[in-house]
């Protein structure tokens, strides 16, 4: 086995957390049943990554199968490195028809064509999402598969969610995506993040939402004990607005954990005290970030609680409704 | 401007009346669980976010005994929202009627002066100034318990004594030394 594939085999056990390194190495199948045996994942990682760089050799598996476990790794933990998303528009007439081997097909050929000495993986996986590795070499060197970029797309969705893309390679991918699902265009969706699964469910809102009714609350109940009918709430009513009024916007349940979201202005400076900054005639150049373990359900509790005014000004409620975790505010459109 | 006023109802037999003010609506609501099982007198609990009360219910509502503001030391909104909700009280409840509550005291990220502002509201309005712990439910009972003491005092039931003259008792003052140049 080449040093390249050997080095190429260590840093990827090292990546593994040892917790998870004997079920993925199962799920990878490429071990005989005595091999896997002999394994002892008790020891230390530099010594299994001894190990199984000899059983490797012993096998004789080459870069293919490595990378096949990289995918498999990769597949099963999707939040790390940073995602982002592209949308795909204007499609063509049959666009909606492609379908799987068609799609391998196309996005083979396309990409090989753009660039030569590229390495393509494209895999199924169990929830109807195709994942694509790619692995990029030039004309003269074979493909790099320490910088792996990984692709993920929902066929007859518009939406592609990258990782680890070089700027280098950004417009052949982009090409090769766009002629395969039969689009005449890719762009930028404007959200990005680390948890891959939170960006899928909000685009495809896999949340639970809800609709504004007419009659919101059930009947109330009539049996409340005494001790609960002496305490009461005064301004119940405007309570329920705001949460009934939050949970339109953000949804109810769990909410998909969005961790960040980025307000770009360009607005002019708007303070009546101070003189010298309103003066002048550039807009006023300030990037604002909010973050949290889950920016969703924080956000639809400072409506719920009052903390932010309801109904919820568009500049919040554009993140679940329009998809997109950037936004750029300058001072005639609210969202561009 | 719709000021609540302390006698404009009639009081009912063996009553007692308690309004909890606070911003947050968090630590109103296990107070009310535990002030509600008290047996001797039967307390009415009202539970607001801030004054003024809406109209609508005026009709419904009894007449309110003690009002008290829950303040969390760690959010400033906290502490403004309850000086806006003072203005809508009708003077006659600062005879002992009105009693500040504050949680959140020893946590790290109270605001320095925080304590001390409040502290001189709680003087210049002649209210006494609880401290209350709001995690644990023997927190909620110690507080609750204070709180009876003094509500059964302002509804009445307490004879030869009127929230006036408990109020000069349990009124928050200065410390004397608060004033003086610390030494660190």
């Amino acid at each position: 086995m080449d040093n390249s594939v050997k080095h190429l085999l260590q840093r990827l056990i090292r990546r593994i957390p040892a917790s998870m390194l004997k079920s993925t190495l199962d799920k990878w199948g490429r071990l005989t049943a005595e091999n896997r045996k002999s394994l002892d994942f008790t020891q230390s990682k530099w010594t299994i990554a001894q190990e199984l760089v000899s059983i490797c050799e012993e096998s004789e598996l080459t870069v293919k199968h490595i990378t096949e476990l990289e995918m498999i790794y990769i597949t099963e933990n999707p939040n790390q490195g940073m995602w982002h998303t592209f949308q795909l528009v204007d499609p063509e007439d049959d666009a909606h028809s492609v379908e799987l081997m068609q799609f391998k097909e196309q996005f083979k050929s396309h990409l090989s064509e753009l660039k030569r000495n590229v390495s393509v993986k494209i895999k199924k996986h169990t929830d109807e999402a195709v994942w694509i590795r790619v692995a990029w070499g030039d004309g003269l060197s074979r493909p790099n598969h320490l910088k792996a970029t990984y692709v993920v797309h929902y066929l007859q969705t518009p939406y592609v969610f990258v990782n680890a893309l070089s700027s280098k390679h950004k417009p052949l991918l982009l090409q090769a995506l766009t002629l395969s699902t039969k689009h005449q265009q890719i762009k930028a969706a404007n959200l990005s993040g680390q948890k891959l699964t939170a960006l899928r469910d909000l685009l495809m809102r896999q949340y639970q939402q809800v609709f504004p009714t007419k009659y919101p609350s059930p009947l109330p109940e009539s049996d409340q004990s005494i001790s609960k009918l002496r305490i009461e709430k005064v301004q119940a009513e405007a309570s329920a607005n705001r949460h009934r009024m939050a949970g339109e916007t953000f949804g109810d349940g769990t909410l998909p954990a969005l961790q960040s979201a980025v307000f770009q202005l360009e607005t002019k400076f708007k303070d009546p005290t101070n003189e010298a900054m309103t003066q002048r005639d550039e807009p006023f150049i300030c990037s604002v970030k909010f973050s949290s373990s889950n920016l969703l359900e924080s956000l639809r509790h400072c409506a719920a609680s009052g903390i932010a005014s309801t109904p919820v000004t568009p500049l919040l409620s554009s993140i679940p409704l329009k998809g997109r975790n950037y936004f750029v505010i300058t001072d005639n459109v609210p969202t561009a | 401007m719709s000021l609540l006023k302390p006698f404009s109802k009639l009081p009912d037999l063996n009553t007692a009346n308690i309004l909890l003010v606070e911003n947050e609506e968090q630590f109103q609501q296990n107070l009310a669980n535990t002030l509600v099982e008290e047996t001797a007198v039967t307390v009415n609990v009202r539970l607001a976010k801030s004054l003024p009360l809406p109209m609508e219910n005026d009709e419904s509502r009894p007449r309110i005994d003690l009002v008290v503001f829950i303040i969390n030391l760690t959010s400033d909104k906290s502490f403004e929202s309850a000086k806006a909700s003072l203005k809508y009280l009708d003077p006659g409840y600062f005879l002992g009627k009105v009693c500040f509550m504050a949680t959140n005291a020893r946590h790290a990220s109270v605001r320095t002066g925080c304590l001390d502002a409040l502290r001189q509201l709680a003087v210049s309005l002649h209210c006494p100034l609880l401290f209350a712990e709001d995690q644990t439910p023997e927190g909620a009972t110690s507080s609750a318990r204070r709180l009876l003491t003094i509500l059964k005092v302002a509804s009445g039931l307490i004879p030869n004594t009127t929230a006036l003259y408990l109020s000069n008792l349990t009124r928050c003052t200065m410390p004397p030394d608060i004033d003086q140049p610390s030494f660190d």
